[in-house]
């Protein structure tokens, strides 16, 4: 099988100054520096097929940000292999930048004192694009993220959810094979997230990019990825779907219940398995009034099985 | 190879239109970018030659007259805002020191030529609307200026932007290594002042020193231009800043593609 994206033994480090404390350590500083090497990414190898939504997640400082520079081409690995559609992503060459887009949630892609419009107009002319085409495409989108009355306004004065509607329009706007996303949602209302997770999801099931998302908020991993990729230190420690991870792990469920005459209401997580054991626990303790068991948010459940490792 | 370059400069196009519509947008900065600042560059200039003659009490300095350093502080100003690019600079460093270079670098761009073109259509904007003021002043006050020589003197500026830019250039990937580089900045663009002769006609300049600095490429940028505009120099001089800005193209370009390579080894895309 030709994958789309493939890394073999992939690593990355940083090489940081060391600054101690005081003045006398700046001026020594002025001729004699200390640098400390720190492995942001560690033998990462992985590959990934033709319209799969592969959800990266870790702590911060992770690495997964790290992955996603090396994969578009931003920063060189220090060691290991990489191919991106057949491109070495670092040699940043023209026929891949064109198959490829990267949309980082925390900074702005398209042009802050200019209107989207405007933005995509020259988006158009940079990936050489049919200008009626690319027109055309900027409507669709515009009309699936219900965002046509914003276009023609200036970057700087829309709200941050409009604006990331924005920015999402530009980054699909040349029909990327490949397609990072780092935080899509960061920052944005409930209903601005549902909007671009929606959007996300039908636009993956007609175009077929592949993806590799990151996010804080485990609901865009959990309703768009079909792949879990856990990242901890630098190193890949959970590989495969997200409801094999959910089956997998052994905090999956949780009841949530309140006995007769007592206010607070508890919380008792459990593996799925063990569901008939502890309703028992629950009825023998006391005379529930209230009783309901909820799946496990996702978060908590990556959570645990992270700290469960020591890996954060 | 035809249709590549079409795409190529349908899209440089673009970013020079994008210099002029996102500059538009700020009306006040920018009438004070274009008009004001040279205005009052032009008044010091007036100032100190009226004063410099007034304690003299010649009518000639190195062989010219009161009006030729006149109109020399009228239009050396002009032509030396357009050659210079302290705002995209400052522009290209910041990209790099704060990790927006990013969204270039993910694209299928050139830094370089992104932001020469840019730089380019707000130098094409500014000129055509700020000379309209020391082509009046000239008129109305009757200077020394042969306008036929208008079109040669400002294609041997913007035939030096190439060469201002491409310094920015090499300045810009220093800040892969050091992050701030400000104050290098500061520096190469005071020097550039003084070698340009902007401040003081190369040729009231000791003789070693005049030469020195007509054989270098940055007098090509405002003395060469205003001198041959007011009548002080030929067309020779013309074609000898053409050359030597064409060697220093070269020269500049090299290394600014060395240190570039370099600089994206080293970079770490900070600020993603």
């Amino acid at each position: 099988m030709k994958y789309v994206i493939e890394t073999q033994n992939l690593g990355r480090e940083y090489k940081t100054y060391q600054k101690k404390e005081g003045v006398l350590n700046s001026i020594k500083g002025f001729w004699n520096r200390e640098y400390t090497t720190k492995a942001a990414l560690k033998n990462t190898t992985l590959q990934v097929e033709s319209g799969q939504i592969v959800g990266l997640v870790g702590a911060n400082g992770a690495g997964k940000t790290t992955l996603l520079k090396i994969l578009s081409g931003l920063i060189y690995p220090t060691t290991g292999t990489v191919s991106v559609l057949g491109f070495e992503p670092w040699k940043r060459e023209p026929e891949y930048l064109r198959q490829m887009s990267v949309l980082l949630g925390q900074k702005n892609q398209l042009w802050w004192d200019i209107s989207a419009r405007d933005s995509y107009a020259l988006l158009a002319k940079i990936y050489d694009l049919d200008l009626i085409h690319a027109k055309k495409r900027v409507n669709d989108l515009a009309e699936m993220l219900n965002c046509h009355h914003v276009l023609d306004t200036q970057l700087r004065r829309l709200s941050l959810g409009e604006r990331m509607k924005m920015e999402v329009i530009g980054s699909l706007l040349h029909s990327p094979k490949v397609l990072f996303l780092d935080e899509p949602t960061i920052g944005l209302d409930i209903l601005a997230q549902t909007t671009i997770r929606d959007f996300l999801g039908r636009y993956v099931k007609e175009f077929k990019p592949a993806i590799i998302l990151t996010s804080h908020y485990m609901d865009d991993i959990a309703e768009l990825a079909d792949r879990l990729l856990l990242i901890s230190k630098g190193e890949m420690v959970y590989d495969g779907t997200v409801n094999q991870f959910l089956q997998t792990t052994e905090t999956s469920k949780k009841l949530i219940y309140r006995y007769k005459n007592d206010h607070i209401e508890r919380e008792l997580v459990f593996h799925s398995s063990e569901l008939s054991e502890k309703l028992n626990e629950v009825v023998k303790s006391g005379e529930v009034l209230e009783l309901k068991i909820e799946e496990v948010d996702f978060e908590e459940v990556i959570h645990s099985f992270l700290a469960k490792e020591s890996r954060i | 190879m035809k249709k590549s370059f079409i795409a190529f400069l349908r899209r440089n196009l673009a970013f020079s239109e994008l210099a002029i519509v996102a500059n538009l947008e700020y009306r006040f900065n920018f009438i004070i970018d274009a008009f004001v600042q040279p205005l009052i560059t032009v008044g010091i200039e007036i100032l100190l030659w009226l004063a410099i003659f007034k304690i003299s009490e010649n009518t000639m300095l190195g062989g010219f007259s009161k009006e030729s350093y006149l109109a020399y502080g009228v239009w050396a100003p002009f032509l030396g805002r357009i050659a210079v690019s302290w705002m995209y600079e400052s522009m290209m460093v910041e990209e790099v020191a704060s990790g927006s270079i990013n969204v270039i670098l993910t694209r299928p761009i050139s830094f370089y030529e992104y932001y020469l073109s840019q730089m380019m259509g707000y130098k094409f904007i500014t000129t055509v609307l700020s000379l309209l003021a020391p082509f009046a002043v000239s008129l109305i006050y009757d200077l020394p200026v042969i306008y036929s020589r208008i079109p040669l003197a400002l294609s041997l500026v913007f035939y030096y932007l190439f060469l201002i830019h491409t310094l920015s250039f090499v300045i810009s990937t220093f800040a892969f290594f050091m992050t701030r580089v400000r104050a290098l900045t500061l520096v190469k663009n005071l020097t550039l002042w003084l070698l340009a002769g902007e401040l003081v006609p190369i040729d009231l300049m000791p003789p070693y020193l005049s030469k020195i600095l007509l054989i270098l490429p940055f007098s090509s940028g405002v003395y060469i231009p205003v001198a041959y505009l007011t009548g002080r120099v030929d067309a020779e001089l013309i074609s000898q800043g053409f050359l030597s800005t064409s060697i220093s193209i070269l020269i500049a370009c090299a290394i600014g593609n060395w240190f570039w390579k370099k600089g994206l080894q080293e970079y770490t895309g900070t600020g993603a």
